[in-house]
């Protein structure tokens, strides 16, 4: 996990928060009611960036990546069409079928709806950090054995989802199974051998 | 059987045989072995690995050196003359490399999301950003949102030649004799509706030239046939073309025609001189890649007292968008001995339909099903029963009066109670159940077998894997017929330097592909055989492949391990061609399921509870990927049943749920438990088993719902508020 110290200091760097964010885009009162939450927000000291190209630093799966875009570029583009990690993909491209999703910071989220700006010093995991060498991530051998994907393009947001729900909780029920993958859409229907090797996979709780 | 036409699909005709076409002793020689090592055994699909870890590129994930992303530009409007189009302000815009018409100014868009023009800039924002720059000035012209005011006598004449095509009246026996020896009769109006393929991975193409010659990666279902669509768009030759789909995410039908994002990305590559990457967001692909059309049945039916089925008299009609058609069998499966029907095209102004899984069985199947069960009814017979005596009579292709008792069985048919649960409470339990049939079967596909000096097999063929598991099945055949493990031979398929192969549509491509590919292996084999006899001082037709040795078939011992008998090759490795031939593949496959669902009354919301499917596919050759197939049909039936639904406005024409949001699909808490018996039919060869298993779910489903309620719902999807209305209706005076 970053430190609050890492976190306040890529802010800076960036100069960017939520709250230029939403000022830049000129959604004035869906920022006050939004940025009014947070006071710390209120007192770093910001400034307006972009359209144009800004620097943005995010880790990846542990690795510094230093890229050049535009404060729109979401978190998945910049990751896929910058950083030449296509693992993760885009389904719908507004947070409706999972097949970007993401770990940041332990969370699940939709990379094709949230912003690579945003993230900067959040660990960011995508399909590409689970194996170690040959050795596939437990889930993803899971669904190997079971036949948990045909066409393949949903299942690394699937594993995703997988992997989040299983850290937090090694040992779901086949209810928690339903609400922890309830985000994600598989067209070729494979649901119930994913099901399936959510349930028989190990994995180790993490923190 | 009425299979619908126009599937598209590739289907493409193969090339005339090979000179060196395989001998017909060969094709008996290398029948599939009665103790297979490998065939039938659930082998985990070998591209599994790429696929968990993000390795697998699909076109969506392919990046080439300096490429650029392109954009095109629809039209808004459901029906418009294009009267100018302005590209100036789009060319000036920042990053932009090229931008060029589609249609030209003159000609017509007929619905919205038809291709106008296109752009190539440096990154996707900018391509967008230049696309809202493109100024299109339309005429808006009348337009036929759906089928109702499309064949409405006054509507305005959209379509050249009229809004409704009527096609040929089919009629056999006595229709007047057959209504007057029934005893009940069920008159009553039968529909279902439009749904997009949705593949996950959308209509993606990157295109790359090199002087005269093109590279194309791109997400089809017909490498080949891009190839040729390609070359016939561009005006180039095909040997300039090639094709490249190493995975892909999904067609479903949808994907067997370039489209117009093929050939845009294609001549935009040309324009900006730098490869161009275009792929299609989820509204375009709502909109542009194709959908399965309506179905409307008006339907008058008679049966005798005795349960047999005496009259059917149909007027159906249905739409495939903007001049396509929307034809389906009818009726489905059951034999009736007068019947007649006549269907209508409606043309509306809408995205075309494309073959989507099984392309007109679903929708010929709901029809005909539904009115089995109010048939039943009338005569108070058992819909088992009912079924058992009006399907025809049991072939290798046709096993429903066998597998109807015996699925019924396993299913606990015999708890089901009479129409309408009786028990207490709003939440009421039905069962259901349906049958259906696919044809499949083989063609002309070619296959290439490369054994090396240093052992190693290459198995090349043109083929391409949906999500089927083709590589593996491919890879499977190769090994079994050489008698090699698994992972000694290699299965190179998805680009068109490997030899033809058709497009993967209406589930042919297993019974296509994998007799090539048994009898190239043993045209390889045979010529090994043939460089190996002579050190063994044995005949060559005495040798057999089996447990990595080539050995005598009548003395094991006297033999020589895989990698020996291919140093004998030294210099001159074998490459051995060979196509599809009769004899290893068959076509017809049938299949019954059962559903259970659970309704809440006061809400209309329906659950299903489990389903029980038994299929037949012919000689299974990956059990593990079969069964995938049969569970992934399944619940896109589900979806067709319960979810989703194309939803254009009535007045604008405009699709109000292009998106994955609204356009609703089932996720993981609304699939039920699945029960899959695959039979196995090793006589009859190798048969597809990509579209049955997707035909008979939402009827039984249908029928279920019918069974908890009492009420019949006669057209798709059963949204609550239908399911509210039918109850309602059924209450003040009854549908039955």
């Amino acid at each position: 996990m970053a430190s609050k110290d890492d976190k306040q200091k890529t802010a800076e760097q960036s100069g960017i928060s939520r709250r230029t964010f939403f000022k830049s885009t000129g959604v004035g009162s869906l920022a006050a009611g939004v940025v009014g939450i947070g006071e710390a927000d209120a007192q770093v000291p910001v400034r307006t960036v972009g359209p144009g190209e800004v620097s943005v630093t995010l880790n990846v799966n542990g690795k510094r990546v230093d890229l050049k875009i535009e404060p729109r570029v979401t978190l998945l583009d910049a990751i896929r069409q910058r950083a030449n990690m296509t693992g993760n993909k885009r389904g719908c491209d507004r947070g409706a079928c999972g097949a970007c999703t993401m770990i940041v910071d332990g969370r699940t989220v939709y990379a094709c709806s949230t912003l690579a700006i945003e993230v900067q010093g959040k660990q960011i995991r995508t399909v590409e950090g689970l194996s170690t060498g040959n050795t596939l991530h437990p889930v993803q051998q899971a669904f190997c054995d079971v036949d948990a994907l045909m066409c393949g393009f949903c299942t690394p947001g699937f594993i995703m989802a997988t992997v989040a729900l299983l850290e937090k909780n090694p040992r779901p029920t086949e209810e928690q199974v339903n609400k922890g993958l309830d985000g994600n859409i598989c067209r070729c229907g494979t649901f119930v051998r994913i099901k399936e090797a959510a349930m028989t996979a190990k994995v180790v709780a993490r923190g | 059987m009425a299979k619908q036409r126009g599937g598209g699909a590739g289907r493409q005709q193969p090339p005339a045989p090979a000179a060196s076409g395989t001998s017909p002793e060969l094709v008996k020689k290398y029948a599939w072995p009665e103790k297979p090592a490998i065939i039938g055994t659930s082998v985990k699909r070998l591209d599994g690995p790429d696929k968990v870890t993000g390795r697998a590129k699909y076109t969506f994930d392919i990046n080439r050196p300096g490429m650029i992303y392109g954009r095109v530009i629809r039209s808004p409007h459901p029906h418009a003359r294009i009267v100018a189009i302005d590209l100036s302000d789009a060319q000036k815009a920042p990053g932009v490399r090229a931008a060029l018409e589609h249609k030209p100014a003159g000609g017509q868009v007929m619905y919205q999301g038809d291709a106008v023009a296109a752009v190539a800039a440096d990154t996707e924002d900018r391509a967008i950003d230049a696309a809202r720059l493109v100024k299109v000035q339309y005429q808006v012209l009348p337009h036929l949102a759906n089928v109702e005011q499309a064949m409405d006598p006054d509507a305005a004449a959209v379509f050249a030649g009229g809004n409704v095509r009527q096609g040929q009246t089919q009629e056999s026996g006595d229709l007047a004799a057959g209504f007057a020896q029934a005893a009940e009769t069920v008159e009553a109006t039968y529909s279902t509706h439009v749904i997009t393929h949705v593949c996950m991975e959308s209509h993606s193409v990157v295109c790359e030239w090199e002087g005269e010659k093109l590279t194309a990666w791109i997400s089809t279902q017909a490498v080949h046939g891009s190839a040729q669509q390609f070359a016939n768009g561009l005006k180039i030759p095909q040997t300039n073309v090639r094709v490249i789909t190493q995975y892909m995410g999904g067609g479903f039908g949808s994907k067997s025609q370039i489209g117009a994002e093929g050939m845009l990305c294609a001549r935009l590559a040309q324009a900006a001189k730098a490869p161009v990457k275009l792929t299609l967001d989820r509204k375009e692909e709502h909109l542009d890649t194709g959908n399965r059309p309506s179905a409307t049945a008006h339907i008058r039916a008679g049966v005798g007292a005795d349960g047999m089925l005496t009259a059917f008299d149909a007027e159906s009609w249905g739409t495939g968008g903007a001049g396509a058609g929307s034809n389906f069998p009818l009726p489905y499966i059951y034999q009736f001995p007068n019947r007649k029907r006549i269907h209508k095209d409606v043309y509306i102004n809408a995205g075309q339909q494309r073959p989507m899984r099984a392309p007109g069985h679903p929708q010929g199947c709901f029809l005909t099903e539904i009115l089995m069960d109010e048939l039943a009814d009338r005569v108070r017979m058992d819909p088992v029963e009912f079924r058992i005596k009006n399907v025809p009579a049991d072939a290798p292709n046709a096993k429903w009066k066998t597998y109807l008792p015996e699925a019924a069985q396993l299913f606990g048919w015999s708890k089901r109670h009479p129409t309408g649960d009786a028990s207490r409470g709003p939440i009421k339990t039905g069962f259901g159940c349906s049958v259906h049939q696919w044809g499949g079967g083989g063609r002309g596909s070619q296959a290439r077998c490369e054994i090396m000096a240093d052992g190693s097999v290459v198995m090349k063929c043109g083929t391409q894997d949906i999500g089927t598991g083709t590589r593996t099945i491919v890879a499977m055949v190769t090994a079994e017929t050489l008698g090699l493990p698994l992972n000694a031979v290699k299965a190179e398929i998805g680009d068109t330097l490997y030899p033809f192969s058709g497009g993967s549509g209406g589930s042919t491509t297993a019974a296509s592909v994998t007799p090539a590919i048994r009898l190239a292996a043993a045209q390889a084999l045979e010529t090994l055989f043939t460089k190996v006899a002579p050190t063994l001082g044995a005949d060559a037709s005495a040798l057999v492949a089996t447990n990595g040795r080539i050995q005598m078939r009548d003395n094991p011992s006297r033999g020589v391990a895989w990698k020996d008998a291919c140093k004998l090759l030294s210099t001159e490795p074998i490459a051995a061609d060979a196509q599809w031939q009769q004899g290893l593949s068959g076509s017809g496959t049938s299949g019954v399921q059962f559903t259970e669902v659970k309704v809440d009354v006061e809400t209309g919301i329906v659950r299903v509870e489990r389903i029980l499917a038994m299929q037949d596919c012919g000689l299974v050759v990956d059990t593990l990927t079969a069964e995938s197939q049969v569970y992934g049909g399944i619940i896109g039936s589900l979806n067709f049943a319960l979810f989703e639904d194309r939803i254009l406005d009535r007045v604008t024409g405009q699709m109000v749920n292009p998106n994955m949001e609204w356009y609703l699909l089932a996720g993981m808490s609304d699939v039920p438990k699945i029960e899959v018996h695959l039979k196995n039919q090793p006589e009859r060869g190798v048969i597809g088993i990509g579209e049955p298993p997707t035909v008979s779910t939402a009827s039984a489903i249908a029928n279920a719902v019918r069974n908890a309620t009492g009420a019949t719902i006669r057209s798709l999807p059963l949204t609550p508020q239908k399911v509210l209305d039918a109850i309602e209706q059924q209450k003040a005076g009854g549908t039955l």
